[in-house]
């Protein structure tokens, strides 16, 4: 049904008792294929959480995940690892990169861990991957000799050599500046319309979320609106408008 | 503003400071500093009892009584093997100090960047030195001197000897005390250095930890250990030239020892990087041995410093069973293919004790390696995360854990061992080459190092047990990782 990934009646809490957070509340959703989607949403949302459930990163308290037609929920933490080596790419705000490897190694690492070579298709795919991401002259370099932006791009290439099923990119921006911020997303961006890429990606910041096909946005645990393509102006009116909207929803309950 | 004020002028800075420091203490790592302490402490105070007591004996023998040549080697053998263990546990501090610090990198630049001065921030970690070196020592003389009264009420009805009268408590055990207390102040206070590097910016970025500690360039320590390490092997060779001629060679062979191998532990960060990059190339090219073998090169001083005490415990004990082995071997051509029983049993007895009192510095060397190995998962935590997130399983997260032991102790051992029969060689050699080598009284020459297949043996075991047990806290610490934990920023 062209889902890269998708739960089911989400949800998560943590502690117990009256001490117990509710992080996510019943979400039921769908990452398309091929689609950037970006799930936005103030601190607090349950946006990361969401996205560790889906990745196969943490475990929903209630609910069912799969990616693509394979159900993860209940899988054994080995089974879940394979399958993230396999089959999701990430791309995290920081720490990225494995600092005692250098480039090439970082992107080698699925395929290592895996312990296997690369096949003919995939040496072609990232051999074209570093020459489009302008790394083929930082191979043998190791993540402290690079830049925030190259050190992303590293990762970007990492994450997309095994054309996973899904890419999640966790504020891939955040420690960047505009311009290094503005390339990644273009890359991400690119990856997505011209191969194909489903990438799912968790920010807080409207342009970078402009850059998506898709808009999720979540609040107190839920998704709150699902839009198509929109302008970072678009999308700051829209949560400005849900901000203010929350603060008569607290005065009004106090 | 009043409310305020009066707040915090009712309560006093010092119990908050003390807090903190109390805090500090506990933090991972420091209970290796003790423990080492403790030990080297206890080994002093039961070592100078141990001689003194036998010196007691021995004057009230009335044929040895009168010569005091025997005390005299007692007491300098106390002073080199407690030397050699308070060493190593130096090493063993300033390498948990150095690594504390570079894991406080973030709260030592958050006080910078509030207005603390960095050599401020050098002195209070020095401090917290003193302290942990002075509740060790204590520890130490007091578990020292109960098992000196114990060992003492036991060994007279054992040994036959009731009438002597040896006080345990004396002054003089103090010494290995107050020097323990005060290397350790000292040790705590070199591996501060990384202390002054800190920037106040590091609070504000997001600076992780630095990925590569770059070796600094010490050409100057660098220049003394070359020095010290070819004079001392021209006058090994020199003492091994007489020994040819007379058995004094030995004590020229011992000073060429003694000054070559401080060349090789001051020049530890010269010698082990190449020996771990090569050991570390023996695992193979995977990713789990890969991301095992660059951990002990990330920090190569570090890795250096812990491996080099390693080193000195494993060739210190090669050293005296490849040179009583030697020695057997040439004695036994000397009296014609048979060595009395008796003097077989006190060879044997000698190295076996001298064995197990340099034991006793391996077994500080293997705190400190344990410690090195659980600071350095802590310190990974991100990573350790990151690696999680992108398919390392638990089974591989243990691998790597097990390897990075196996490649520090793997790497000590195999240098250890060359280095033990080298010397252990050279004072054989030194002693007896001028002696007689058969019943004909021709003299022995150059002789073959003889080496005990049982004590290699032993001494590979220990080192699998050491890895394993090494292993056992950083493996279960790096397997409690996950991934959403470490990787939340």
């Amino acid at each position: 049904m062209g889902l890269a990934a998708r739960v089911h009646q989400v949800s998560k809490s943590y502690g117990a008792g009256a001490g117990e957070v509710r992080a996510l509340d019943g979400v039921t959703v769908g990452i398309r294929r091929g689609e950037f989607t970006a799930i936005m949403g103030p601190s607090g949302s349950g946006k990361s959480t969401l996205m560790h459930i889906m990745a196969g990163l943490d475990a929903p308290s209630a609910g069912r995940a799969w990616i693509g037609d394979t159900e993860i929920t209940g899988l054994s933490d080995l089974e879940l690892t394979i399958l993230r080596r396999r089959r999701v790419g990430f791309v995290f705000q920081a720490f990225n990169l494995v600092p005692t490897l250098d480039a090439l190694g970082n992107i080698m690492l699925p395929f290592d861990l895996d312990g296997r070579r690369p096949s003919a298709l995939e040496t072609a795919r990232i051999e074209g991957l570093v020459e489009s991401l302008g790394l083929a002259t930082r191979l043998r370099h190791r993540p402290h000799e690079l830049s925030g932006g190259q050190q992303q791009r590293v990762a970007i290439a990492r994450a997309l050599a095994t054309a996973p099923d899904l890419v999640f990119a966790d504020e891939p921006t955040g420690n960047l500046d505009s311009r290094s911020s503005r390339e990644v997303l273009a890359l991400l961006r690119a990856a997505s319309v011209e191969h194909g890429q489903s990438i799912a990606m968790v920010t807080h910041d409207p342009v970078a979320a402009a850059h998506a096909d898709r808009v999720l946005f979540l609040g107190d645990g839920r998704i709150v609106a699902d839009k198509p393509r929109q302008s970072a102006e678009e999308i700051s009116a829209y949560m400005l408008a849900a901000e203010r909207g929350r603060d008569v929803d607290a005065e009004v309950s106090a | 503003m009043s409310v305020a004020t009066t707040a915090i002028g009712s309560r006093s800075p010092v119990p908050a400071r003390l807090r903190e420091r109390g805090a500090r203490l506990r933090e991972r790592g420091m209970g290796a500093s003790v423990l080492v302490s403790a030990i080297s402490t206890a080994f002093g105070v039961i070592l100078i009892s141990a001689t003194g007591y036998l010196a007691a004996i021995l004057r009230a023998d009335p044929y040895l009584g009168a010569s005091g040549t025997l005390a005299v080697v007692l007491g300098f053998l106390t002073v080199v093997l407690v030397g050699v263990a308070v060493y190593v546990a130096a090493i063993v501090t300033a390498n948990t100090f150095s690594t504390v610090v570079a894991g406080r990198t973030r709260r030592i630049a958050l006080l910078r960047l509030i207005g603390s001065s960095a050599r401020a921030q050098r002195a209070a970690i020095a401090r917290e030195g003193l302290i942990v070196g002075a509740v060790g020592a204590s520890v130490g003389l007091l578990a020292g001197t109960v098992l000196a009264l114990a060992g003492v009420a036991v060994a007279g009805p054992a040994l036959g000897v009731r009438d002597i009268a040896y006080d345990v408590i004396q002054p003089v055990l103090l010494a290995p005390t107050v020097i323990v207390a005060g290397t350790t102040w000292a040790a705590a206070w070199a591996g501060s250095r990384r202390v002054l590097t800190v920037t106040p910016l590091q609070a504000l970025g997001n600076s992780a930890e630095a990925s590569r500690e770059e070796l600094a360039r010490r050409s100057g320590r660098n220049a003394v250990a070359i020095t010290l390490f070819t004079a001392g092997a021209l006058l090994l060779a020199a003492g091994i030239a007489i020994g040819l001629l007379s058995p004094v060679g030995v004590l020229v062979a011992f000073a060429g020892g003694i000054l070559s191998f401080t060349g090789i532990v001051l020049g530890a960060a010269l010698v082990m990087p190449p020996a771990l990059r090569l050991v570390g190339r023996a695992f193979g090219r995977n990713a789990v041995a890969r991301l095992a073998a660059e951990n002990a090169l990330r920090h190569p001083e570090r890795s250096s410093r812990m491996a080099i005490g390693v080193v000195m415990g494993v060739t210190l004990v090669t050293m005296f069973a490849v040179a009583m082995e030697s020695a057997k071997v040439v004695m036994t051509a000397a009296a014609g293919g048979q060595l009395p029983d008796e003097l077989a049993a006190v060879l044997d007895t000698f190295a076996g004790v001298m064995m197990g009192l340099v034991g006793v510095s391996a077994v500080i060397a293997a705190v400190g390696l344990v410690n090195l190995l659980t600071l350095g998962v802590v310190q990974r935590r991100n990573e350790l995360g990151l690696l999680r997130a992108l398919g390392l399983s638990t089974g591989q997260v243990r691998l790597v854990v097990l390897l990075e032991a196996a490649h520090i102790t793997v790497t000590s051992v195999v240098v250890g061992v060359i280095l033990g029969v080298a010397y252990g060689w050279a004072g054989a050699q030194s002693v007896l080459g001028s002696v007689a080598a058969n019943p004909h009284h021709e003299k022995a020459g150059l002789v073959w190092p003889a080496i005990p297949v049982p004590v290699v043996l032993v001494i590979v075991a220990a080192t699998a047990l050491l890895t394993l047990v090494a292993a056992v806290v950083p493996t279960r610490l790096a397997t409690r990782v996950s991934p959403v934990a470490a990787l939340a920023v």
